[in-house]
């Protein structure tokens, strides 16, 4: 890994715990905390996007206290990977193959997610998906049911915003700052 | 939430390894259990350990107020939503299994808050950097885990001055959810791109300050690893083995 890639990993990881106060600002019921790993897998690649991630997530734990959310690192690994292979396969070239990309990966993110919500934690983990985890419960779902869909309906619309943005952000870039990315050039 | 607290307790004076080493054990042990007895006996072990660290009162009020909130959602969603039997207590009617559920899930989620918060507490930011220095760790994994947590404030920083930029330019960042998510892009690509327009300088920085310099590094004033603090580090992986070992053949209960 070079020099440029560390710092290419280090503004992916500060992007992914900033820009949740963008999210937050604008009272939008997302996380938005895995843009920073999705750009560096379309920037850099895979390895470096899974550092970018599970760095994001001891981080994240560490500035918020919140170990809690150690153990979803693994979803980050699972996200690295899937934008690396996205990326591979041009899917931020246009918005119109962008979003759909995101709505699967939301569908990727979510099955890794779920589980690890309802076996460790027993579904309660972030304030707003475990609102809507119990809204599902309180309507008659069983646990595992509400836990999943609440993963899904959370993941689904974050994973495919995300996608978008880091879309806009790859169309925005001027050429000089495109070429010295070789992984845009695939 | 919490920092850094200087002392002068066993905890603060040990290798930065040990409190970590003792942090991750107890939250693998706070996992190998299923019975409540059996978790808060882990809680009472690494409410233990801040005392030791002599940080438990300055712990306690971040993990209360980390842990309440998940506390008061396990109790609607495995007690008062549970299946039966139920238990009547005064005007409400809980679930037996789903108490029990939310004490094993809460209990774990106050050992890993107490001791990772203790841990925080205990391990200097600069004595840990010297140790994994002397330990032959890569430059690359210091640098991501110490320099980020400057670039965050300063990102932040860049995040409110463009956030008050586009607000002078027009944009809109109420109203419906649908012009907040577009409100998104105005946002979040300046911060990207002004980002990404750094990376060469920093590099290039770094380069100058021997960043790609092959070969150990010399720690300059690397903490001392005593017998006692290997000897601690050994007892915790013994333990968490012994716990799954014990677990996986049926008797975690």
């Amino acid at each position: 890994m070079t020099l440029r890639d560390l710092v290419v990993i280090r503004l992916g990881v500060a992007v992914n715990l900033v820009i949740g106060q963008v999210a937050a600002a604008l009272l939008l019921p997302v996380f938005l905390d895995t843009i920073g790993t999705v750009l560096v897998a379309a920037l850099v690649g895979p390895r470096a996007a899974i550092v970018a991630g599970l760095t994001s997530q001891v981080l994240n734990a560490v500035l918020s206290g919140n170990f809690t959310w150690l153990p979803f690192g693994l979803v980050q690994i699972v996200i690295a990977l899937y934008a690396a292979l996205a990326a591979r396969l041009g899917a931020f070239r246009r918005l119109s193959t962008a979003i759909p990309a995101g709505l699967l990966l939301g569908l990727v993110a979510a099955s890794a997610s779920a589980p690890i919500s309802y076996f460790l934690f027993g579904g309660v983990t972030a304030g707003g998906v475990t609102a809507v985890t119990t809204v599902i419960r309180a309507l008659g779902a069983p646990l595992p049911v509400a836990v999943a869909a609440a993963s899904y309906s959370t993941d689904l619309l974050d994973k495919s915003l995300v996608f978008a943005l880091v879309a806009v952000v790859l169309r925005s870039l001027p050429h000089q700052m495109a070429v010295r990315f070789p992984m845009l050039a695939r | 939430m919490i920092g850094y607290l200087p002392g002068r307790s066993s905890l603060h004076r040990a290798h930065p390894y040990t409190p970590l080493a003792v942090a991750a054990g107890l939250l693998f042990l706070a996992f190998a259990f299923r019975s409540p007895a059996a978790v808060w006996a882990v809680v009472v072990a690494a409410a233990a350990f801040a005392a030791a660290g002599g940080v438990l009162g300055a712990v306690l009020r971040p993990a209360a107020m980390l842990a309440l909130p998940t506390w008061i959602l396990l109790t609607v969603l495995h007690g008062l939503l549970g299946g039966p039997p139920h238990l009547a207590l005064g005007p409400l009617a809980l679930s037996a299994p789903g108490v029990e559920r939310a004490l094993v899930f809460g209990g774990r989620i106050a050992a890993i808050l107490f001791a990772f918060l203790t841990a925080l507490a205990t391990v200097a930011p600069p004595r840990l950097v010297e140790a994994m220095t002397a330990r032959g760790v890569p430059f690359g994994r210091i640098y991501l885990l110490v320099s980020t947590l400057t670039v965050v404030p300063r990102m932040r920083a860049r995040v409110r001055q463009i956030i008050d930029a586009q607000q002078c330019r027009g944009l809109r960042i109420g109203g419906s959810p649908l012009a907040r998510v577009r409100a998104l892009g105005p946002l979040v690509v300046p911060l990207v791109l002004s980002a990404l327009a750094e990376v060469d300088e920093q590099a290039l920085a770094l380069d100058v300050r021997g960043g790609s310099a092959a070969g150990r590094r010399t720690a300059l004033a690397p903490p001392a690893d005593h017998a006692g603090d290997r000897l601690v580090r050994w007892t915790v992986l013994v333990g968490v083995v012994a716990a799954y070992a014990w677990k996986f053949a049926g008797a975690g209960r």
